[in-house]
């Protein structure tokens, strides 16, 4: 059951195609677990429709009609691409992103109960793997920039309330709070970061940008 | 709550889809050039208003309109309309091109049924775009600028504040205000 959704304006920017590839990771790994949101997805898709049917036309190259006729014979079907089952529901659009399973992920520690796994970097964004075994606290850390976190497996609670698989969270800049990972399973969170952390207390001051956070 | 359509509007959708439907199974030219001729345009213009430069919007209008040959095959008309359907075909078109990244989804362009919405609901979809621009028409004209900059601009909000001149605030009450009204439109539980 999931509890914590985007907002409009984020699924909008999906939709539109304006939200930027981490973010869009984000909210098309919360859609993979969330029918809502594919729905009210579909629903913006076809705001897009309505908007691009009432546009005023822009007027053609000449013998634009002819040069795609003439190109129609030399192009083939589209066939979708097979994409490999997942052994243990990780996300189809998550698997392309990690290159398999999450059983496949190389975790890097960041001390006993916590590590991470990069996945991309463009400019200030970063989407990366986290996971923490249950109990793990992160600490009390303040955002720069934009946070989004979706749940894969486990759970974790902050002072805003739970989140468990296909949960989404944003924390806005200027934010702060502190996770703790739920008891069971392990805790195991896609997170897309906008600009750094900053932590309160001394060790994790000095480990965080050793981690690139 | 049923609401009833324009006889304009959903005639339409309907001969839009006939023609696809032509293009699918007869590889019939004459359909998709109507469809070309129709739909070509407005996917200039879209990307235009994306800020495509003039040549890169004609080329990827055309080869928007290639990929509806291509995968006319898989084209649902219960799940989208045609317009709706180019509009995914064309903003993927534009990120890959323009942006230069990858658009990670679950349904490229063609509606995967696994992940789509279950079959009752999905007539009603194929409607959205109909109720859609009914409800557009209706709407004050600052909300429908501030809807059609988030969709076609590919600027944040606060950008679009400053080039119309008013507060950031006003842009998020618009839009909220304009997507409350057109939820209501699709008969939206809220
Ligand atoms: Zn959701």
């Amino acid at each position: 059951m999931i509890h914590h959704h985007p907002g409009d304006e984020l699924l909008l920017a999906y939709a539109a195609g304006t939200a930027d590839e981490a973010v869009s990771l984000i909210v098309a790994t919360h859609m993979s677990y969330c029918a809502v949101c594919r729905e009210r997805t579909a629903k913006l898709e076809s705001l897009g429709g309505a908007l691009l049917q009432d546009l005023p036309p822009a007027e053609l190259e000449a013998g634009a009609l002819d040069n795609v006729l003439a190109r129609l014979d030399a192009v083939k079907p589209f066939e979708r691409p097979r994409r490999a089952a997942s052994r243990d529901g990780t996300p189809a659009v998550l698997r392309a992103y990690i290159g398999g399973d999450l059983s496949t992920v190389r975790w890097r520690s960041m001390g006993p109960r916590l590590s991470y796994a990069p996945l991309f970097k463009r400019g200030k964004v970063s989407a990366r793997l986290l996971r923490g075994v249950p109990g793990a606290d992160s600490g009390v850390h303040h955002h720069c920039g934009t946070e989004f976190t979706v749940v894969l497996q486990g759970g974790y609670t902050d002072p805003t309330g739970n989140y468990g698989p296909g949960d989404l969270q944003v924390m806005e800049d200027g934010m702060s709070h502190n996770v703790v990972a739920d008891p069971g399973e392990d805790c195991v969170n896609l997170a897309v970061t906008t600009g750094r952390l900053k932590f309160d207390s001394l060790l994790q001051k000095i480990a965080a940008p050793l981690f690139g956070f | 709550m049923v609401l009833r359509l324009p006889m304009s509007a959903k005639p339409e959708v309907q001969e839009m889809n006939a023609l696809l439907g032509r293009v699918a199974m007869e590889r019939d030219r004459t359909a998709f050039a109507a469809l070309f001729s129709h739909f070509a345009p407005r996917v200039k213009a879209y990307l235009l208003r994306q800020g495509a430069p003039a040549a890169v919007a004609e080329d990827l209008a055309q080869e928007a309109l290639l990929s509806l040959w291509r995968k006319a095959h898989l084209f649902d008309p219960a799940k989208a309309s045609v317009a709706t359907w180019l509009f995914t075909i064309a903003r993927n078109l534009r990120i890959d091109a323009i942006r230069r990244e990858k658009r990670p989804e679950l349904d490229p362009e063609d509606f995967m049924p696994e992940t789509g919405p279950s079959a009752d609901q999905s007539m009603v979809i194929a409607d959205d775009e109909s109720r859609l621009r009914l409800a557009l028409k209706e709407l004050p004209a600052d909300q429908v600028q501030v809807v059609q900059l988030s969709f076609f601009a590919d600027k944040p909000h606060s950008q679009i504040a400053t080039e119309l001149g008013i507060p950031l605030g006003t842009v998020k009450s618009r839009l909220r205000l304009a997507m409350s009204r057109l939820k209501r439109a699709l008969g939206e539980m809220e």
